[in-house]
C-alpha cells in the first residue's frame, strides 16, 4: 500500500511508456550495429545526430499544438517560407546572416501567429485552417523561389556541419553535432515549461478539457494562441538549422515534414486529443525514427516503399497504445466492481 | 405489462439501483419520481438496454427480455425519448420518424419517398403533428421535436415508450397539448413511463406514481390516493425531519456582490439581487428557468445585453472568468463536473491548484514552486476529505462525490469571496451529499464566504440557504426570506412558482 500511495505522489519525468521507448531504441540501435561495420563510425553518428535533431524540432511544432487540443498541418509550409526568407535575405539582399535569421524566425512566428488567430478569432478548426494555410506557405514558397535554392555564406555552416568530437577520434573527426546540442537545449526548455511554468500547465490543461479550463479562469484563446506561435517558432528553428547542415536555404525543405512530425510526436507519446506530452518521449520517437529509416536501409527495403512504413509504423504506435489504454481501463474495473468491504465470514461454532 | 424484478446496479463508489421490482401496466402512464441520484435514470437505462443490470430481469408481457443494448431493445418494442433533444438538424420531420423503416423501390436500395412522407403522416396524425412531412426538423419548436420523438416511437411499434422529463424544455402551454397527446395515446394500451420532477405534472397526467430513494423502491401508489405532503416525504424520508442545519448568521449590511437589471436577450431578464457577505442565498428553479443563465452572465463566460454587476461597492467589468476569477474573486462550480468542471485525464493535484498557479511562481526563474503546490493540494485533500489514493491519482477514478470535492476545492485554494455552486450534488451518493452540504455551511460560517447556491432539489435549497430567489421562465418570481419552517418554505416557493402561471 504504501508504495502505491508513494507512486500516487510522485510526479514523473519519464512515464512508463517512455521507459518502452528508450528500450526499443537500444535495441534497434544493437541490431542495426550488429549488422553494420560502419554504423558505430562517428561520421555516422554524427549524420544520425544532426537526422535526430530535425525530427525532434518538426515534432515538437507538432506536438505544441496536438497539446492544446489542435494540430498543424502547416508545419512544413511554414519550414518552407521559412527557408526562403532566410535565402531571400542572405542571397539576394545580402543581409548579414544574424538579420537574415532573425528574420527568419520571425517569419515563422508570424506564420503561426496566422494560424492561432485564424483559429482563435475566426473559430475555425485547425485542421481547416492549417491545411489552407499549407498550402498558401506552400504557394508563396514556389512563387518566391521558382524553386531554385538560395547560397549561404561559408561561415554559416559552422552551426550546421561542426560538432564536438572530444579528441577521441583518431583522425579529430566530429561525433556530436553543435545543433544536436541546440535541439537539447530546445527540448529541455520544453520539458521545463510543461513541467513548471503556468504557460505550460495552463496549455496542458486546455487541451486536457478546453471548457473545464476556461471555467477555471484560464484564457484557453490565449494558449492556443501561444502555442501556435510556437509551433511556428520551432519549424523556423528546425529550417535554419538545416539551410545551416545543407549549406544553402533550398526551397524544398519542409516537403515531407507532415508525416516526420506526426509520426515522431505520436511514437513520442503525445496525446493525439490533447493534454499529454514527454518531452524525453520525442527525443526517442525521433531516434526510434531515424534508427528504423537506417535499418530499412541497412536489410535493402525498396526506398520507393519507404513511405508504407512509416505509416504502418503510426498505425502500430496508436495501436498499441489503444491496448494499454483498454488493459488499463480493465485492470482499474476489476478491484472498483468489488469496492464494498468484504465482510470476513462469521466463524461457525 | 413491463415488469422489472430485484433489479441492482452499482457504479464505482456508488449503489445505484437496490433490488428494485415495480410493474408497469399498460393504458397507464406511470410516473418515476425521485430526488437527483435516486436511481431514475439509472433504471430508464437499464430498461432500454443502454445499461446492464448486475442482477435481476426484465419482463415484457410475461416473456424475460434481455437487451444487450438500445436497438435490442426498439426490436423488442421499448423506447425511450430522452430529455436532451435528439435529432438530426437537417432531417425532414418524415425521415425522422422513419428512419429505422425508410421505404424502398424493392431491392434498389432507393427511397420511395412519397411512400415514407405518407406512412409518417399516419404517425404524425396519432400524435397531433400538425407541419408537413417535409418540414426540416431545425425549422421545429422544442414540443414538435419532442412530439417528433414520440412519433418515431410509435412507428417502431413501441409497446413500452419511457419519457425522461419530457417537459424540461417546454412552455407550460406545449406541455398541456404533450399530456393531452400522451393521454389519448395510452387509451391504446401502451404502457407510458415518464420520468418528471415537477409535482404538478404528476398529479395532473399519471395514473400511478413510483418514488424511488438511493437506488431504493420506496414505493408505488396511486395517484388519486395520495396528497402531495406524502409524496414529498416519500422522496425526501427522514433527511426532512432532520431539518436544516441551522441558519448561518451574516451581517446585512456587508453587501458583497449586486446585480441590478441584469440581462442576456433570451436567456434571463432583468435580474436584480444583493449578497452579503457569509450569506448562503438559494436560486431555485428547473432547468432552463434562468439560474445558471444568470451566473455565466455574471461571471463573464456569456455576454450581457444590458445591466450592471456591483462588486464591493465598485461598478465590476466582467469579460471572462479569467477576470470573475482574478479580479473579483468570484468563483463558479459548475454544473456539468465531467464535461466543464475537471480535467478528468488530470491528476488530482492539477484540478485542485488549477487556479492558484500564478501565485506558485518563483519571481526569478518563473517556475511554479512544486512543494508549494503540493502544499496546497495537501491542504484542500485533507481540508475536503478528498478520498484518494494520492495527488498523482487520475481524477477520473475518484468517485463522484469526491470529484465533486476535488471540482469545489480549486476554488477554496483560489480563495474566492463569492461562490456561484450550481447543482453541487447532483450523482453524488448520500454520504457525500451530507459532507458536501456540511462544507457549504462551514465556508459561510466559518470562512465568510458569500455563497450562491443553485439548485433544482427543494430540500438541498431549504436545508442549507438563508433566503431562496425563485427563477421561472428566465425571470426572478419570486424571495423567499422567512426559511426556518421547513414545510412553510416549500409552500412559499411552490406559490412563487405558481402565481406566476396565473
Amino acid at each position: 500500500m504504501s508504495t502505491s500511495q508513494s507512486n500516487l505522489e510522485r510526479r514523473v519525468l519519464i512515464p512508463g511508456r517512455t521507459w518502452g521507448l528508450i528500450i526499443a531504441a537500444a535495441v534497434l540501435y544493437g541490431l542495426i550495429a550488429m549488422r553494420s561495420d560502419t554504423f558505430l563510425k562517428p561520421y555516422t553518428i554524427f549524420t544520425i545526430s544532426r537526422q535526430v535533431e530535425q525530427f525532434v524540432l518538426i515534432a515538437l511544432a507538432q506536438a505544441v499544438c496536438l497539446v492544446v487540443g489542435g494540430m498543424n498541418l502547416s508545419v512544413g509550409g511554414i519550414g518552407s517560407v521559412t527557408t526562403v526568407a532566410l535565402g531571400l535575405c542572405a542571397d539576394t539582399w545580402h543581409m548579414p546572416m544574424w538579420q537574415a535569421v532573425l528574420v527568419a524566425i520571425a517569419v515563422g512566428l508570424a506564420c503561426g501567429l496566422l494560424n492561432g488567430l485564424l483559429i482563435v478569432k475566426l473559430k475555425i478548426d485547425s485542421f481547416i485552417v492549417t491545411i489552407s494555410t499549407m498550402f498558401i506557405f506552400m504557394g508563396l514558397r514556389s512563387g518566391i523561389s521558382r524553386g531554385s535554392p538560395y547560397a549561404v555564406p561559408d561561415s554559416f555552416t559552422i552551426i550546421g556541419q561542426g560538432g564536438l568530437g572530444w579528441n577521441l577520434t583518431a583522425d579529430g573527426s566530429k561525433i556530436i553535432p553543435y545543433v544536436f546540442l541546440i535541439m537539447l537545449v530546445v527540448l529541455a526548455a520544453v520539458i521545463y515549461m510543461y513541467r513548471s511554468t503556468v504557460f505550460g500547465r495552463r496549455m496542458l490543461a486546455t487541451g486536457g478539457n478546453e471548457d473545464a479550463a476556461r471555467l477555471s479562469g484560464i484564457r484557453t484563446d490565449r494558449m492556443i494562441l501561444g502555442a501556435n506561435v510556437l509551433s511556428g517558432f520551432f519549424a523556423a528553428l528546425a529550417a535554419v538549422l538545416y539551410a545551416s547542415e545543407l549549406g544553402s536555404a533550398a526551397p524544398e525543405t519542409g516537403d515531407a515534414w507532415l508525416l516526420i512530425s506526426f509520426a515522431v510526436a505520436i511514437i513520442g507519446g503525445t496525446g493525439l486529443t490533447g493534454g499529454v506530452i514527454s518531452g524525453v518521449g520525442i527525443l526517442m520517437g525521433g531516434i526510434i525514427y531515424t534508427l528504423i529509416g537506417h535499418g530499412l536501409v541497412e536489410i535493402g527495403a525498396p526506398s520507393y516503399y519507404m513511405k508504407v512504413f512509416f505509416g504502418l509504423l503510426i498505425l502500430l504506435t496508436i495501436a498499441i497504445d489503444r491496448g494499454r489504454e483498454i488493459y488499463g481501463q480493465r485492470k482499474r474495473q476489476t478491484p472498483e466492481t468489488s469496492a464494498e468491504p468484504v465482510e470476513p465470514a462469521e466463524p461457525t461454532q | 405489462m413491463l415488469e422489472l424484478r430485484h433489479i441492482s446496479k452499482s457504479f464505482p463508489g456508488v449503489r445505484a439501483l437496490d433490488d428494485v421490482s415495480v410493474a408497469f401496466a399498460p393504458g397507464e402512464i406511470h410516473a418515476l419520481v425521485g430526488e437527483n441520484g435516486a436511481g431514475k435514470s439509472t433504471l430508464m437505462k437499464i430498461i432500454c438496454g443502454i445499461y446492464q443490470a448486475d442482477a435481476g430481469e426484465v419482463f415484457l408481457d410475461g416473456r424475460q427480455v434481455r437487451a444487450r443494448d438500445y436497438r435490442q431493445s426498439l426490436s423488442m418494442g421499448i423506447d425511450i425519448v430522452h430529455q436532451e433533444i435528439q435529432i438530426v438538424r437537417e432531417n425532414t420531420v418524415a425521415e425522422s420518424i422513419m428512419l429505422d423503416k425508410l421505404v424502398t423501390y424493392g431491392p434498389t436500395g432507393i427511397i420511395n419517398w412519397r411512400a415514407v412522407n405518407e406512412r409518417a403522416k399516419v404517425y404524425m396524425d396519432m400524435v397531433g403533428l400538425d407541419v408537413p412531412p417535409t418540414a426540416l426538423m431545425k425549422g421545429l419548436s422544442p414540443a414538435q421535436k419532442r412530439l417528433t420523438q414520440i412519433a418515431r416511437a410509435l412507428a417502431a411499434n413501441a409497446r413500452v415508450i419511457l419519457l425522461d422529463e419530457p417537459t424540461s424544455t417546454l412552455t407550460e402551454h406545449e406541455a398541456k397539448t404533450l399530456f393531452g397527446i400522451l393521454g389519448d395515446l395510452k387509451k391504446t394500451g401502451v404502457v407510458l413511463v415518464l420520468v418528471s420532477h415537477k409535482f404538478e405534472e404528476v398529479f395532473a397526467v399519471c395514473d400511478h406514481v413510483t418514488v424511488l430513494r438511493d437506488g431504493r423502491h420506496v414505493g408505488t401508489r396511486r395517484t388519486s390516493e395520495l396528497a402531495r405532503q406524502e409524496l414529498i416525504h416519500m422522496m425526501i424520508g427522514r433527511e426532512c425531519k432532520e431539518d436544516h442545519l441551522g441558519r448561518v448568521n451574516f451581517d446585512p449590511h456587508r453587501e458583497v456582490l449586486r446585480v441590478e437589471h441584469l440581462t442576456r436577450h433570451g436567456k434571463i431578464e432583468d435580474a436584480s439581487f444583493s449578497l452579503r457577505e457569509g450569506e448562503i442565498l438559494g436560486f431555485y428553479g428547473l432547468v432552463g428557468a434562468g439560474r445558471t443563465e444568470m451566473a455565466r452572465v455574471l461571471i463573464g463566460e456569456d455576454r450581457k445585453s444590458f445591466g450592471s454587476v456591483i462588486v464591493r461597492g465598485e461598478p465590476a467589468r466582467i469579460r471572462s472568468i479569467s477576470d470573475s476569477l482574478y479580479r473579483y474573486r468570484i468563483g463558479y462550480l459548475t454544473e456539468n463536473r465531467k464535461e466543464e468542471g475537471l480535467l478528468l485525464k488530470d491528476t488530482v493535484r492539477a484540478n485542485l491548484t488549477i487556479t492558484v498557479w500564478p501565485r506558485m511562481v518563483n519571481k526569478f526563474t518563473r517556475w511554479i514552486n512544486q512543494r508549494q503546490e503540493d502544499r496546497t493540494a495537501h491542504e484542500m485533500v485533507e481540508s475536503l476529505e478528498i478520498r484518494t489514493p494520492g495527488l498523482a491519482q487520475i481524477v477520473e477514478n475518484l468517485s463522484g462525490g469526491n470529484q465533486q470535492k476535488v471540482s469545489l476545492a480549486k476554488w477554496l485554494a483560489a480563495d474566492c469571496d463569492v461562490l456561484i455552486i450550481d447543482e453541487p450534488t447532483v450523482g453524488v451518493d448520500v454520504g457525500a451529499k451530507e459532507q458536501i452540504h456540511r462544507l457549504i455551511r462551514r465556508l459561510a460560517e466559518r470562512d465568510r464566504k458569500s455563497i450562491i447556491l443553485i439548485s433544482s432539489d427543494m430540500p438541498e435549497i431549504v436545508r442549507l440557504a438563508n433566503r431562496i430567489l425563485v427563477f421561472r421562465d428566465r425571470r426572478i418570481v419570486g424571495e423567499v426570506d422567512d426559511v426556518d419552517n421547513p414545510d412553510r418554505t416549500y409552500d412559499e416557493i411552490s406559490m412563487a412558482i405558481g402565481e406566476h402561471l396565473q
